[in-house]
């Protein structure tokens, strides 16, 4: 209804509860993302007296070097990859925390799950160097536990890169998947296993549909970060660690071209966001 | 603190009566280069009143950005010789004051009389050190110590073999190694023939002295590109390597201190200036690992075994180095294009 | 397979993933107390990098930073979310829902890309980098966290309570004040210690706003494992891991976390 109506308190009221957050998050994210868009169609930043004009060129750029798009596609089936493995090694994991285990040890397994998830991210990137390096823990473990040789330099590789990847972001579909299976009702699994339905059918036909919300919702929260890495890609990747993430943090911090890094930002906000239109619908059902 | 300058400052605040008030400039430099040591800032605010502030940059591009877009914030900035004809050329640096630098007559002219580091008769840029981009090695690795640049080709060191990630250090050291000139470039061909066979060699990037460091301390490499002052620092650390100026050459550069034409703190940047080029700032320095000298004396002063003496000090050797001069626009956007494709592909 | 072995493989596999989450920091832990500075084993117990970290000014006044810079962000990302989780409470009005998905770029966009452009527009209106630019940055991606959980704590907030406390005559800010509040409190304390975790392990947007030798902890971090470091940072990093998880341990105990009991 226009004008508000209010358990109490006038428009006034209203406007004065409201504006001051969506003011900062005008001033903080929408402004500076349209100006993002501004900048990725000049030639240079209008600032100290630099001569500039409107252009296409940054985004042609994008189409005429297979470089930029062989890299996004890179950075695009890197967060596919984690996503998979996330949901695969994490919804298991939230089914058993969120269906066999009850009680207190619950409520402190979860806990301990969801705890690394709160600690600084480019830490524990970090501590996945030392874990990994040649001559590091895990090979000096490894080959302390095996009875023949083994070299296990991990480091610099793609698995790496994955490994401190899924590290950083299954904590996040395990708590969306824990959150929707939490949420069906144990009588539903019973009155199916009652029926003589197999364990398959109950997972396959009752609670993989049921849960999917959640699923879902987890797959988006990692799978957008991802496509945007660039730290873990840089610390963990080494040779193989240029990703589109790595190339649009040069252009802000080495080459200083901040044009193209603007553009380039743009493309890579336009497929995510397309993604995010194509999950939305089973999102939504995700937040009834 | 010399004698010569305690004198300097003692006329100036005689003269100047007044004149000579103790100043905050600000440095723009690299991080831990030198002009940011604690021991060196304290003796130079201890004997002239002057304080100092440091200001860091993480590449020549963001040191420019900085001077165009922050005019009057610096005092003294770092400009490697192949950037200070750009900056000399966008009117961002004045003319040295060469009255002011008591130190300047002990660098010796070849130097001092830089074509990147003057123009149209006026010098531009102080010049403070120089040194090499060549490469070291690990000493368990290798019976014999190699002498070529082909090493970093060869297949028994695949994956154990590292660059800097720096587009124009990459396409400079394939000059190199494919016999070009490097500030003159003809067979960009060659150059992306001969990276592209390098690429699987390498295990990583360096971009630091100390993860240089760390690699090889970890026995992940073999052989690994690395400038001659860190080199020096390494060795003296501890470290089980070697550096090399191989047969083909290698890639030498001179840093200068230049003062933006902003500044209004031009006295005391040039006493600044002038301190860093003193032999006595300089031979303590070294003892911790630093570039060469371009102050002849300040060189003569360093110990007979000290590292710069020993690989510097040779004319076989400084023969064999190849000067960087300043890159055009193009040209660094081609390599930097060439690069990115490179990277990309792995 | 029975039901009974299927959990019990359940509950192997979600041993090995606390495994997996927890091996590295307790690696990273154990390696602070490591003499070798290039993490070589065999292992030497000392303290020697934590008394190297109290002696380094960088890493100390980094530290400070960080901190003084969650503070301010905590204080002001609850203060503002929560009156606009009361607004949105409150009042029905066309657009809400509008507003409501508005909460979401901060956590849709790639932080790379809000980073930048945040960077870029500072840049534009003359804030530039720094101090106040990360607080500007920080406070944003706080917001729409402290929004949530406030949000869902009001859920459980009988607004009849305000309606019948209004009746009796009490003003608006008394009626926040005396009933709405004190309800909520735990939803804003869970919200604030939310805000603080966020700033204090922000990484990305810090690491664009800041000034090269004056930035936040993560990003001197970040700066020193690429250009170079000494085992301190090891201890640092351990440093921070205990205390993000201290203070999400104390935001668990406020907010609902396990769902029901």
């Amino acid at each position: 209804m226009a004008g508000g109506t209010a358990i109490g308190g006038s428009r006034a009221g209203l406007i004065a509860l409201l504006s001051p957050a969506y003011l900062w998050l005008t001033a903080a994210i929408f402004l500076p993302l349209s100006a993002m868009l501004f900048f990725s169609l000049v030639t240079e930043l209008p600032f100290g007296g630099a001569e500039w004009a409107f252009t296409l060129e940054n985004y042609r750029a994008f189409f005429e070097t297979p470089t930029y798009a062989t890299l996004l596609w890179k950075s695009v089936r890197l967060g596919l990859i984690v996503t998979v493995v996330c949901l695969l090694v994490g919804f298991p994991c939230a089914y058993v925390l969120a269906k066999a285990i009850r009680g207190r040890a619950r409520e402190a397994l979860f806990l301990l799950v969801i705890l690394p998830f709160w600690s600084n991210s480019l830490v524990r990137i970090f501590s996945w160097a030392i874990v990994l390096r040649g001559n590091g823990v895990l090979d000096l473990g490894l080959n302390a536990l095996l009875p023949f040789e083994v070299d296990v330099s991990l480091m610099f590789t793609t698995h790496a890169i994955v490994i401190g990847l899924v590290h950083s972001y299954l904590p996040y579909v395990i708590l969306t998947s824990y959150l929707a299976l939490q949420a069906i009702d144990d009588n539903l699994i019973d009155a199916a296993r009652s029926m003589g339905a197999g364990k398959l059918t109950i997972l396959w036909r009752l609670i993989l549909p049921l849960s999917l919300p959640g699923l879902v919702a987890g797959a988006v929260l990692i799978f957008v970060p991802v496509v945007g890495a660039f730290m873990e890609p840089r610390i963990l990747g080494g040779r193989v660690g240029t990703y589109y993430g790595t190339v649009i943090e040069d252009q802000f911090v080495a080459v200083y071209n901040w044009p193209l890094g603007a553009a380039l930002s743009f493309i890579l906000l336009a497929v995510v966001l397309f993604i995010l239109a194509v999950a939305s619908p089973m999102l939504k059902r995700a937040q009834a | 603190m010399t004698k010569r300058l305690i004198c300097a400052a003692a006329l100036a605040a005689m003269a100047g009566a007044g004149a000579v008030q103790a100043e905050e400039i600000r440095v723009l430099n690299w991080q831990g280069y030198g002009t940011d040591l604690d021991w060196a800032v304290e003796a130079f605010t201890e004997e002239t009143g002057h304080t100092v502030v440091h200001e860091y940059f993480n590449s020549e591009q963001e040191m420019l950005t900085k001077l165009r877009t922050n005019p009057g914030a610096y005092d003294v900035v770092l400009i490697n010789a192949a950037f200070t004809p750009q900056a000399q050329e966008e009117g961002l640096i004045a003319p040295i004051d060469k009255e002011k630098i008591e130190n300047l007559a002990d660098v010796p002219a070849d130097m001092a009389e830089n074509q990147d580091l003057n123009a149209d008769g006026e010098l531009y840029g102080v010049p403070w050190t120089w040194g090499l981009t060549a490469y070291a090695f690990n000493t368990q690795a290798f019976d014999e110590a190699p002498t070529s640049v082909e090493v970093f080709w060869d297949e028994a060191h695949a994956g154990r073999v590292s660059i800097r990630d720096d587009a124009l250090e990459a396409v400079q050291f394939a000059a190199i190694a494919t016999g070009q000139d490097i500030n003159d470039i003809q067979d960009m061909e060659a150059i992306e023939a001969k990276l592209t066979e390098l690429m699987p060699q390498i295990k990583t990037y360096w971009g630091s002295e100390n993860d240089w460091n760390q690699f090889m301390a970890a026995g992940e490499l073999d052989v690994a590109t690395y400038w001659s002052g860190s080199a020096s620092r390494s060795i003296a650390s501890g470290l089980p390597v070697q550096f090399v100026v191989p047969e083909e050459g290698a890639v030498g550069w001179l840093d200068g201190l230049s003062v933006p034409e902003s500044s209004t703190k031009m006295d005391a940047a040039h006493a600044f200036i002038d301190w860093m080029i003193d032999p006595e700032f300089y031979v303590k320095w070294a003892e911790e690992g630093a570039p060469a000298s371009a102050n002849a004396k300040a060189a003569e002063a360093l110990p007979e075994d000290a590292f710069n003496r020993q690989v510097l000090g040779d004319p076989e050797v400084v023969a064999r180095v190849q000067f960087q001069r300043p890159v055009s626009d193009e040209d660094r956007e081609a390599y930097l294009a060439l690069w990115q494709k490179l990277k990309a592909a792995q | 397979m029975s039901g009974a072995m299927l959990a019990r493989l359940g509950k192997v596999w979600l041993g090995l993933i606390l495994v997996f989450l927890y091996a590295p920091i307790l690696v990273m832990a154990a390696m602070s107390f490591n003499a070798s500075p290039y993490y070589q084993l065999p292992f030497e117990f000392t303290v020697e990098w934590y008394e190297k970290l109290s002696e380094n000014r960088g890493i100390l006044r980094a530290a400070a930073r960080s901190v003084g810079i969650a503070m301010v962000t905590t204080v002001i990302a609850t203060v503002l979310g929560t009156a606009a989780s009361l607004a949105l409470f409150r009042y029905e009005f066309r657009g809400k829902a509008v507003l409501r998905v508005l909460l979401f770029p901060p956590i849709a966009i790639p932080w790379l890309i809000t980073g930048t452009a945040m960077l870029v527009f500072f840049f534009g209106i003359g804030l530039g980098r720094g101090t106040p630019a990360v607080i500007v940055g920080h406070v944003a991606l706080a917001l729409p966290y402290v929004i949530v959980v406030v949000t869902a704590r009001l859920a459980t907030f009988d607004p009849t309570l305000e309606e019948a406390a209004r009746v009796l005559g009490a003003g608006g800010w008394t009626v926040t004040r005396r009933v709405t509040l004190p309800w909520i409190a735990p939803g804003i304390i869970a919200g604030a210690l939310f805000a603080f975790a966020i700033s204090f392990d922000q990484f990305v947007v810090s690491y664009f706003l800041s000034e090269p030798g004056d930035s936040t902890l993560p990003v001197v971090i970040y700066t020193a494992i690429r250009k170079g470091f000494t085992p301190e940072i090891n201890a640092v990093s351990t440093l921070i891991i205990v205390v993000s998880m201290a203070v999400m341990l104390v935001a668990a105990r406020f907010s609902n976390f396990g769902g029901e009991r």
